[in-house]
């Protein structure tokens, strides 16, 4: 039980981390929030399963797994508003051809 | 309201028993306590809060003129099933994009589409555009008059979402998550 809570612990920091790198690397916002969007909310949610395993099964856990369920709902929302906005206000994105 | 009128006895129903039961539920979950006082203050809060709101949880059709559905009134089972595979997806979406940052020469050709893809439900129109955001490469930029503007990371992930012909494989499977619903009421 606890190996496996690990497992999910160090994945979880892994595409946090990789999400970090990729929002540094990527050349323009668009590309970034790509990073910003997907690795943050699996990364978050690998990492919170993770604790709810070490935790056990109870309260605490199941609450932990609510977390979850609204980072996973939340999120979505932020990178396309983000997006949304800034493809309104004529935010061109970076293309191969442009470079 | 006039459009409340238009909502289906049935779908009714569910949203006046199946919400307050569900946000009953979640109080309990999140106060942990099961003693007289707070189960009587959680139950009024859970049957008010759906009566308050009613206004907001009746939606209205996105195509046809003067029909409206019920937020909460969702093909639940088959969504548990999508959601599954939309995990699964996010996976793969995250090693994905974890070995494109991780690659020196960085792979990368970012381009804008755009597709077509007509739901009536709007909870359909938000599932689709949340998880094309949440798979390989992609993110929603704008959705007006059932046109999905995307940005795609990368040629590959943008022809799985919107091929030159037909439709991807997401949109078809929002559209059966919803669609056959549609047609029981």
């Amino acid at each position: 039980m606890k190996t496996l809570a690990l497992i999910f612990l160090l994945s979880g920091f892994f595409f946090i981390t990789v999400a970090a790198l990729g929002v540094i690397r990527f050349p323009d916002f668009y590309t970034r929030l790509h990073a910003a969007g997907k690795g943050d909310t699996l990364g978050i949610a690998l990492f919170v399963i993770g604790l709810a395993i070490h935790n056990g099964f109870n309260l605490v856990s199941f609450k932990l797994l609510l977390i979850v369920l609204f980072i996973f709902l939340a999120n979505p929302i932020g990178g396309h508003v983000l997006s949304r906005a800034a493809f309104k206000s004529g935010l061109k994105p970076w293309t191969r051809k442009g470079e | 309201m006039g459009t409340k009128n238009a909502l289906t006895k049935k779908a009714q129903f569910k949203q006046f028993v199946i919400l307050p039961a569900a946000l009953f539920i979640f109080w309990i979950v999140l106060s942990g306590k099961t003693d007289f006082k707070n189960l009587v203050i959680g139950l009024i809060a859970a049957c008010l809060i759906p009566w308050l709101c009613r206004s907001v949880l009746c939606l209205q059709a996105t195509t046809t003129p003067g029909k409206s559905y019920a937020a909460f009134d969702l093909p639940y089972g088959k969504i548990f099933v999508y959601l599954l595979w939309l995990f699964w997806e996010l996976v793969k979406a995250n090693i994905e994009v974890a070995l494109i940052v991780l690659n020196p020469k960085m792979p990368i050709n970012p381009q804008v589409r755009t597709f077509k893809k007509t739901l009536d439900h709007p909870v359909a129109q938000t599932v689709l555009a949340k998880s094309i955001i949440l798979t390989p490469g992609t993110i929603t930029i704008d959705v007006e008059d059932h046109v999905y503007t995307i940005h795609a990371l990368t040629e590959g992930a943008a022809l799985a979402l919107a091929p030159e012909e037909g439709e991807g494989e997401m949109p078809a499977r929002v559209g059966r998550l919803f669609n056959e619903e549609a047609e029981v009421k």
